[in-house]
């Protein structure tokens, strides 16, 4: 397929020629002008939102062409899970195939006020992207496994991808997104994860955008009753990423653990958003995100735990940490606790930040590294703690061989 | 309300002869404010050219300024229903019997003396103790401190004043900071010269026939080279006001190998706001202290902070907040480090009970350069209730890798194992919560004065015995 421009950015007439363009249902066509709608209502962020404070929009390229053809992302499915009823496809060929299901789940989910403008404009816009259903009962063992490729053609690309594991079922789901360096783009990657009753997943985002790429993404995960989901997002590259993870602990006895790990150097800029929002009782909801940092790069973290007044019972954490291995790196870790109820189990945060021990670096030279071993060793040391909460060996070994271009790892490690 | 200035009271409504102002005689004493009532508190004072266009411009400050949308709910201040000047300490309770029941009864469960009482209360004047502080001003004199209400300061020590007012806390800082400046009155003013070290600490008590907890009140201390002074303002004891705004500014300068620590217990009635603005500079080896004490109010935002300006110089900061029914604790503090080798921590404990809600609120912010420095946050609350809300917000910006900066936070409940193991041996339930809470609070209370640290724990058994059974 060729990569086709619409000739003015998005817009509402861009947003409706999407429709016609791929002969889209009715009721799709409106949702989309529905987005719009909503997305000019709510604006663009102003900088004054807490959320938005630390990342400004001013120089996002917002009046790149729209991709409205976006080469089609690999989609590998067992023919014997085809046969169980597991859909693992493009959500374009989702929506002519499975129109009911789609309808029934796409973009039905609130986010918070301050993401609304951005989140209602990238799901009018949205082109490509994965679909995954996995009906009630089903496990999956092996990893589905989506990888985005972006063209280098300087676009606004807004996939949604849409993951809906059913009652009881189980999955594993990895998403790969890439693009080539040294190209100017918008990528506004949107994720919907829902998570049914008594539902095991587990979700990684692993995303390797090029050098001069501007993320403005979300991640809306949806935990029902005594379902357990663990999300990894790992950010490498981009130049700018602004990335709302917003996690709604809907389902009484609900489980969510949120890994984060962040390898940024040059003058990169990385901003993430968290939402663990405890609203059924007896939920848990544990998150770690951790970043190394070289260069000049820049890490914002601004995450907040709520504990609503009818969830009782819950147990929470919020943990960030902060490696600084360069004089002009920089972090902003900011973990808030809104907590309205004092029937808690458990609820608190943690932050750090600072540079690697300097009595690790010297021991690890004693014995017979270098210094460059040592810090390698190190940062490989610190993400360990995450690293090994991957509980697939397939996806742990995709995210350190990312990892490697960043910080150098052990070769051995990659290949098992 | 008038005041009786009988000079002012001779001015002829129309002077015919000479300069006069077209408005009404004395226009401060009604409520509301604009520029005229700002230059008229400054001419009713007799201060100086200076000070009248610095009120000036920060009231125009004040004007262009947004109200602050973060925070507690701030809609119920009415700026133009709030009296700017009044004499006195701004409560114009008359007698005993206005004084809510609740105010009286801790009083009394306190065991503070009736004169002691009437005043903190704003019913009669200073509490005849003359002789006592008599002899602790004359020994701060031998030493060559200065310490006087504000407002006699500018007229005695105006080059001392003029040389540090403000510039802490600028006219065009926060609306808030800027409304003060605009209206300032009363508050302490304290200069400690180079290495002296002032035993006792410093109550504005001492301070004979000055105003005290104004509503603006201003305080400026200024410890010069190696000296040390402990200042504490406020008490455990509830302090009535009818005043519905009470909006301090503090600006302290801790000079080279100073040291300073400013204990506050603010225990204003509950239809009180209280929006402070407190902020400290901490210059080479000084070390700044701010323990900052919230129980009263029915709003309070105020985050003390400090500025690390030189190198060594360190900061801490312990906020204990405690919020009962209808009551929003927004406190915290901050420490930005801009020079290398400093350390800082911040403790904070709060408490919330009935439909309270206490807010850490906080930064840290390290400037790149700023090697070796070192900052730990602990914040930890505790909720009483089912109703009661409790939330932290610990900003921090770290532009510096050489640096060793953490924050945790825990938030949690009286557990019923430990209530239950409190009752069996004896204790009811109201005594029992009240132990579990005095021994969270315990790390903070052991830094305050003796007398404060036994009224503190007072207080705390008398709301637990109004929140339980």
């Amino acid at each position: 397929m060729t990569v086709q421009t619409a000739a003015e950015p998005l817009d509402a007439a861009a947003v409706a020629r999407l429709s016609a363009r791929h002969d889209e249902p009715d009721w799709l066509r409106d949702l989309r002008a529905a987005w719009w709608q909503r997305a000019e209502e709510a604006g663009w962020p102003t900088g004054q939102e807490e959320e938005w404070r630390r990342t400004s929009l001013a120089e996002l390229p917002r009046d790149l062409p729209l991709l409205t053809d976006p080469p089609p992302a690999d989609h590998p499915l067992d023919p014997a899970l085809a046969a169980a009823g597991v859909i693992f496809t493009d959500l374009a060929t989702a929506v002519r195939e499975h129109p009911d299901l789609v309808r029934r789940h796409l973009g039905l989910r609130e986010t918070i006020a301050p993401q609304a403008g951005i989140w209602a404009r990238a799901q009018a816009g949205w082109t490509g992207g994965t679909f995954a259903y996995i009906p009630v009962g089903v496990r999956v063992d092996t990893v589905l496994h989506a990888r985005h490729r972006l063209p280098a053609t300087g676009h606004a690309y807004l996939p949604h991808s849409l993951i809906v594991v059913e009652r009881d079922a189980q999955a594993t789901v990895l998403q790969e997104i890439e693009s080539p360096d040294g190209q100017p783009a918008w990528f506004g990657g949107t994720t919907e994860l829902i998570a049914g009753e008594a539902a095991r997943v587990r979700f990684a985002n692993l995303q390797r955008l090029g050098d001069a790429v501007w993320q403005i993404g979300a991640q809306r995960v949806e935990v029902g009753r005594d379902a357990e989901v663990t999300t990894l997002d790992a950010e490498i590259g981009s130049a700018v990423t602004k990335v709302g993870l917003d996690v709604r602990m809907a389902g009484k006895g609900g489980t969510s653990r949120l890994l984060g790990l962040l390898a940024a150097g040059g003058s990169q800029h990385i901003d993430i958003n968290t939402v663990q929002d405890l609203v059924a009782s007896h939920t848990t909801s544990d998150l770690l995100y951790l970043s190394a940092l070289y260069d000049e790069a820049r890490a914002a973290f601004y995450g907040v735990t709520k504990v609503r007044p009818e969830a009782k019972g819950t147990s929470s954490y919020q943990e960030c940490r902060n490696l600084l291995l360069s004089p002009k790196a920089g972090a902003e870790p900011i973990p808030v606790l809104e907590i309205e109820t004092n029937d808690i189990l458990r609820c608190g945060h943690g932050a750090t930040a600072g540079a690697i021990d300097p009595v690790q670096l010297f021991y690890a030279q004693t014995r017979g590294l270098d210094a460059e071993e040592a810090e390698r060793m190190i940062v490989r040391g610190f993400f360990e703690q995450v690293v090994a909460q991957i509980g697939s060996v397939p996806i742990r070994a995709r995210v350190l061989q990312a990892l490697a271009a960043r910080i150098g790892t052990d070769d051995q490690e990659v290949a098992a | 309300m008038a005041i009786p200035n009988q000079a002012l009271e001779q001015i002829p409504d129309s002077y015919k002869y000479g300069w006069h102002d077209a408005e009404q005689p004395l226009p401060v004493f009604k409520k509301g404010l604009d520029a005229d009532v700002v230059a008229e508190i400054s001419r009713i004072k007799g201060e100086p050219e200076w000070m009248t266009k610095l009120r000036l411009k920060a009231y125009r400050h004040f004007e262009s300024r947004p109200m602050p949308t973060w925070g507690g709910d701030m809609s119920g201040i009415d700026f133009q229903d709030i009296y700017y000047y009044v004499t006195g300490t701004g409560k114009s309770v008359q007698s005993w019997d206005d004084v809510p029941d609740y105010i009286r009864r801790t009083y009394d469960r306190l065991g503070i003396p009736e004169a002691e009482k009437k005043y903190l209360a704003g019913v009669g004047g200073q509490y005849d103790s003359e002789v006592v502080y008599h002899n602790i001003r004359s020994e701060l004199e031998a030493q060559g401190v200065i310490f006087m209400g504000t407002d006699q300061a500018l007229k005695e020590h105006e080059e001392l004043f003029r040389e540090y007012f403000g510039t802490i806390i600028p006219a065009n800082d926060n609306k808030l900071a800027a409304l003060n400046t605009a209206v300032w009155s009363g508050g302490s003013f304290i200069y400690v010269p180079p290495g002296v070290h002032v035993e006792l600490p410093l109550q504005a008590y001492f301070r004979i026939n000055t105003e005290n907890m104004g509503q603006f009140e201003r305080t400026l201390i200024i410890a010069d080279e190696g000296s040390s002074v402990h200042y504490v303002e406020g008490c455990t004891a509830p302090t009535f006001s009818t005043a519905a705004l009470h909006s301090a500014v503090v600006e302290i300068i801790v000079k080279k190998g100073a040291r300073v620590r400013y204990t506050t217990i603010q225990n204003w009635s509950h239809n009180v706001y209280n929006l402070v603005t407190k902020r400290a500079v901490a210059y080479e080896d000084a070390v700044m202290e701010w323990v900052d004490g919230n129980l009263g109010s029915h709003l309070t935002m105020k985050y003390p902070s400090i500025y690390l300006l030189g190198e060594r110089a360190h900061g801490e900061v312990l906020s204990i907040a405690f919020a009962g029914d209808g009551q929003h604790q927004d406190a915290g503090g901050k420490v930005i480090h801009a020079a290398p080798n400093t350390t800082s921590l911040i403790t904070s404990k709060s408490i919330s009970q009935g439909s309270g809600r206490t807010s850490y609120r906080g930064l840290v912010k390290v400037y790149p350069g700023c090697a070796k420095s070192k900052s730990t946050v602990r914040c930890d609350a505790l909720i009483l209730s089912d109703e009661a809300r409790s939330d932290t917000y610990p900003y921090m910006e770290i532009d510096e890798e050489d640096v060793t900066i953490g924050h945790e936070a825990t938030v949690s409940k009286v557990g019923s194992e430990q209530l239950f193991y409190l009752m069996s041996r004896g204790l009811n339930e109201a005594e029992a919560s009240a132990m579990i809470v005095n021994g969270f609070i315990e790390p903070i209370v052991k830094e305050l004065p003796m007398e404060y640290a036994v009224e503190m724990n007072r207080l705390i058994q008398l709301q637990m015995e109004g929140a339980v059974g």
